[in-house]
């Protein structure tokens, strides 16, 4: 079916659209530093530290214990998993699950998140909206509905045109979700310009586990720890090894390295 | 004396690539970094940019070891000046205050730190070394313990087995050496201690176990000669024992005889060319001899 093919002016090229990916680009790399200048420190406490070292053991020996006699990893396992002394079971700690609304830090670090990143967006969308308007910008290579047509042309008032021509707000749009690329290349992983993912985080945040629960995290070792059984790496260990002789090869060679290169 | 450079006909990004591997490697050959490092600093030091702040603290913590002050002061000082409220320098200071054995104002520096942040392990662990230094072990011993309780840094309990030893507390040095097996189970040398360990705790069951560790080391390491005697030692023990059955008896004997023949081996390779040959093997072979564990 042939579409007419419309033919834009070349100035639209180059004055909306290479600015438009110049100014989201830019505006991420500000955010990334901003985020950084106004990271709150996490201070640790030590019982924080300890619980999580304790956490760290309980996994080794589960991960490692057949390296160990018998006795010994039935000592370790009795010290945590007793029924009544063991220290899975005996430690409560006191835990607040810090909510957002009643923990202090927790809702600065949110409002800060909220400013340096949904802010920036809505207000440089609606300048976009505001200052290029009343144009097409681009056509997406991909066939769209009618009912995007409200949304994608904004300020373009032709019942006829086609959806796939947009304008210069979703071009924005498109950019801030485009460039997440460009930021792990420039920035590194984990930088601060990666709204996309700040907001799916947001969005899992509630279902997501707090790791400062330590009472679930406990139990939940306690259950790995119960399940696990001894199961003796060095039982027929003289026997492998005496299966063949011993390889001496290149023990007492002349030739020592010597020196630091 | 003719500079590392010129001696290895290498450049300063070798030297300076090599002090990383280091660095990563935890090697301690303080020697060497001091060498290296310090020709680095003086005559290359505008080109390392950033790598030079680290450079400073690696370098600074091998002429500590070499005793050479002068040069671990500057490097010191070159780091305060650049990072004058780092904890991280603190330390190092303090580290410089014990080479100098001036332990109560290196206390100072690190109660200081742990003030300011009570997690900080450095601190913790440099108070505990000032106390081995100073020989108070028990006290140390003390210390020790309270840190392990609330982290089991798995660098600690490396040194913690020499403490027991010394006090005949061999009980806690095999708690110690298990759980470092445990963190790193394809470390032979940790086998090994552990199974001396048992040994000299001595009775039929810690014998039996002290053979399997040293079996277990080398396996790990086929050419560690200490396991391999302490095999032949242990093996020996169990089948010269009155309690043990004839079966046990028998297989002890095996493993002995084996581990006689892996040692005689050892000893022919380490002489070979030699025209001492036939007569060392003699003597290692008498030396298993008299080492038999016989029924007294």
């Amino acid at each position: 079916m042939a579409e007419p093919e419309l033919l834009l002016d070349s100035n639209i090229r180059l004055w909306v659209v290479l600015p438009i990916v110049f100014i989201t680009f830019l505006v991420g790399v500000i955010r990334h530093y901003v985020s950084i200048l106004l990271q709150s420190d996490k201070k640790l406490t030590l019982e924080q530290v300890s619980d999580s070292q304790v956490l760290i053991r309980s996994r080794i020996l589960r991960e490692n214990g057949k390296y160990i006699p018998k006795q010994s990893f039935l000592m370790r396992k009795f010290y945590f998993n007793n029924q009544e002394d063991g220290f899975f079971k005996k430690t409560k700690r006191k835990v607040v699950p810090p909510s957002p609304m009643t923990d202090p830090s927790m809702l600065t670090d949110m409002m800060k998140g909220n400013v340096t990143n949904v802010l920036p967006m809505i207000l440089i969308g609606g300048w976009i909206n505001w200052t290029f308007s009343g144009f097409v910008t681009t056509k997406v290579p991909f066939p769209l509905t009618l009912r995007f047509k409200p949304m994608l042309q904004q300020g373009i008032e032709l019942l006829s045109l086609d959806a796939s021509w947009v304008s210069s707000a979703s071009w924005y749009f498109l950019n801030v979700f485009g460039l997440r690329s460009m930021y792990s290349l420039i920035l590194g992983q984990d930088n601060g310009a990666d709204q996309s993912r700040i907001m799916q985080e947001q969005m899992s945040g509630a279902a997501m586990a707090m790791p400062a629960d330590t009472n679930k995290a406990f139990k939940a070792e306690w259950e790995a720890l119960e399940l696990t059984d001894h199961q003796w790496a060095l039982e027929s260990v003289e026997d492998e090894l005496m299966s063949r002789e011993l390889d001496l090869d290149g023990m007492f060679s002349k030739e020592l390295p010597t020196g630091i290169f | 004396m003719a500079s590392v450079s010129e001696l290895y006909d290498v450049g300063w990004e070798e030297m300076r690539d090599k002090l990383r591997k280091w660095r990563e490697d935890n090697c301690r050959n303080s020697e060497q970094i001091v060498d290296v490092g310090e020709e680095l600093i003086s005559e290359h030091g505008s080109k390392l940019g950033d790598d030079i702040w680290i450079i400073y603290e690696q370098v600074m913590i091998a002429a500590l070891d070499c005793s050479r002050d002068d040069l671990a002061l500057t490097c010191l000082q070159e780091l305060r000046k650049q990072f004058p409220d780092s904890h991280r320098v603190k330390r190092l200071s303090g580290m410089r205050l014990e080479a100098l054995e001036r332990y109560d104002e290196a206390n100072k520096h690190y109660d200081a730190i742990l003030q300011d942040d009570p997690t900080n392990t450095a601190a913790r662990k440099r108070k505990i070394s000032i106390l081995k230094a100073q020989g108070k072990s028990a006290e140390a011993i003390r210390e020790l313990n309270e840190y392990l309780e609330h982290e089991a840094v798995s660098v600690l309990y490396q040194s913690a087995p020499c403490f027991p030893c010394d006090f005949h507390s061999y009980g806690k040095a095999a708690f110690c050496l298990e759980e470092l097996m445990m963190t790193n189970p394809h470390n032979h040398l940790y086998c090994e201690q552990y199974a001396e360990v048992k040994y000299t705790q001595g009775g039929l069951e810690n014998l039996e176990l002290s053979r399997k560790y040293f079996a277990q080391a080398l396996r790990l390491n086929n050419r560690n000669m200490r396991a391999l005697f302490g095999l032949y030692m242990s093996a020996s023990h169990i089948a010269a024992s009155p309690k043990v059955g004839a079966k046990v008896k028998k297989d002890n004997m095996k493993y002995a005889a084996w581990a006689a023949t892996q040692i005689n081996r050892a000893y022919k390779l380490a002489g070979r060319g030699t025209k001492e040959n036939k007569c060392s093997v003699k003597a290692v072979e008498e030396m298993l001899e008299s080492m038999q564990i016989t029924m007294s």
